[in-house]
């Protein structure tokens, strides 16, 4: 199947730090406006089904070498599902330091004058 | 039904005994030792009894020709057990020196501690090489245990080093002297009901309460041995010692697949409340963690247990024990006489041989 392009909203409503939870293709799936970059995913949880775009974005302690040692990164990228906490790369779809190797899909973000469009096959 | 054939035993449990206590132990005491115990030479029971003969968990029928306790003769405990059932080696580990664990003064618990030491070494660790010692050592100062384990820990027939637990986790960094020291020799640290759980003030306190009787806190000891495997593996210390491997001893197994798959699944949602551990926490637990045998689980269907033994890897983690002379004893014989036959082989030797270095 091919890839199809679908006219999501105008770009102005998604301000940055905002998001969007819509329903395109018959999919549910969040768009995310961080410092002006746009990131689509589909809003299911790869884990339970829970609406995994409804969660918070932000870092994450990366892993150290030490314990007791905590190191904060990937702020802005990492998106956290509302329910167990499962975190995600909110670029890649990717479950972050190998807690799983299932992924979210994530839809490529197009924008043409004030329009927002994703890809989906 | 037959008896299945044995090969080669180790056995990871077994308990000398020092007649009198501290009395017994006068030889290894200094004089002003000797003097500071005066009037006091007993170690304290839990008042919880077994409800046996004599109240005792030394069985009555294990009592040496030679008068003392069960366990008290080396030489009548040479034929008893390891010519009897052709034991290759046998671990000792004091449960008595687990007594210490009752005592709120650190000075007493590490001089004890060093006296009941010397008292096996001299006097059991001679008697025969089939016996090999898992040292104590007194927990409530762990820099003088880190010592005491340098000191005799070289000797060859030290292959372990049992910590009487105190109320404080084992992932608590408190005790990551005796780790250091442990891992620095080689030798794994061992855990076992002291016996004193619930019954003192400094001893291991059980979950939600005091239970009333002997059977209530036999049935719950297993929850010691969850929460500081559990508490070891979070915390980091298999990342901080990576050489470092714990015997989990006579606190049961079958709930081992439940805390394996529970602990990955716990990770997967809070990793980054332990972002130390570089992968999930179920390969620390195979990979540093060993479980003896006894007293072995009786399972409603024996396929039951055969199913928990795979889900476990128990042909990595398990190691066979008998607890002599205590009254819930296991014989290789009749212990887990349904595995198959190369799970016996690790189980009742080479996970053991592997794990002290007697390969």
């Amino acid at each position: 199947m091919f890839a199809m392009k679908h006219y999501v909203a105008p770009v102005s409503q998604i301000p940055d730090g905002q998001r969007l939870i819509t329903t395109v293709n018959g999919r549910s799936i969040g768009i995310f406006n961080v410092k002006g970059k746009f990131y689509a995913l589909r809003n299911v949880c790869p884990h339970k089904q829970a609406p995994l775009c409804l969660g918070s974005l932000g870092g994450t302690m990366v892993p150290t070498d030490r314990p007791g040692e905590f190191e904060y990164g990937l702020e802005d990228r990492v998106l956290r599902c509302p329910w167990h906490g499962w975190e995600f790369d909110i670029a890649t779809g990717k479950a972050l330091f190998g807690i799983s190797d299932r992924r979210v899909a994530t839809y490529p973000v197009e924008i043409e004058d004030d329009k927002l469009y994703v890809e989906m096959r | 039904m037959a008896v299945a054939p044995m090969t080669k035993v180790i056995d990871s449990d077994v308990h000398p005994w020092v007649n009198g206590d501290i009395e017994g132990l006068k030889p290894y005491l200094s004089s002003a030792w000797q003097e500071r115990f005066e009037g006091r030479l007993r170690l304290p029971d839990h008042p919880l009894r077994p409800p046996l003969a004599g109240a005792t968990s030394i069985r009555h029928d294990a009592k040496p020709p030679s008068g003392g306790a069960g366990g008290s003769d080396p030489h009548f405990m040479r034929e008893d057990l390891l010519d009897r059932y052709n034991i290759e080696y046998a671990i000792l580990s004091s449960i008595q020196a687990g007594k210490l664990a009752t005592l709120p003064n650190a000075n007493e618990a590490t001089v004890l501690a060093r006296a009941f030491n010397d008292f096996f070494v001299n006097e059991w660790l001679t008697v025969d090489s089939r016996y090999k010692l898992a040292m104590c050592v007194a927990v409530h100062d762990p820099a003088e245990a880190a010592k005491e384990i340098r000191r005799i820990g070289h000797d060859k027939g030290v292959v372990a080093v049992f910590m009487p637990l105190l109320n404080i986790l084992m992932g608590n960094r408190y005790y990551f002297p005796i780790y250091e020291a442990a891992e620095e020799l080689g030798l794994p640290v061992l855990i076992h009901p002291t016996g004193t759980e619930g019954g003192f003030e400094t001893s291991v306190s059980f979950a939600g309460g005091v239970p009333s009787t002997y059977i209530e806190r036999h049935t719950i000891f297993p929850e010691i041995a969850i929460g500081n495997v559990v508490s070891m593996v979070l915390e980091g210390v298999f990342v901080q010692f990576p050489r470092l491997k714990v015997v989990v001893a006579e606190f049961g197994y079958t709930w081992v697949p439940h805390f394996l798959w529970r602990l990955d699944q716990n990770w997967r949602q809070f990793r980054r409340e332990v972002p130390w551990l570089q992968h999930e926490p179920s390969k620390y637990l195979l990979e540093h963690v060993r479980f003896t045998t006894q007293p072995e689980e009786e399972a409603e269907k024996p396929e039951y247990l055969l199913q928990i033994l795979e889900m476990m890897h128990a042909d990595r983690t398990l190691i066979f024990s008998t607890d002599y002379p205590h009254w819930d004893n296991d014989v290789p014989q009749n212990t887990l006489r349904h595995a198959p036959e190369t799970m016996r082989q690790r189980i009742f030797y080479e996970n053991a041989a592997e794990l002290y270095g007697l390969a």
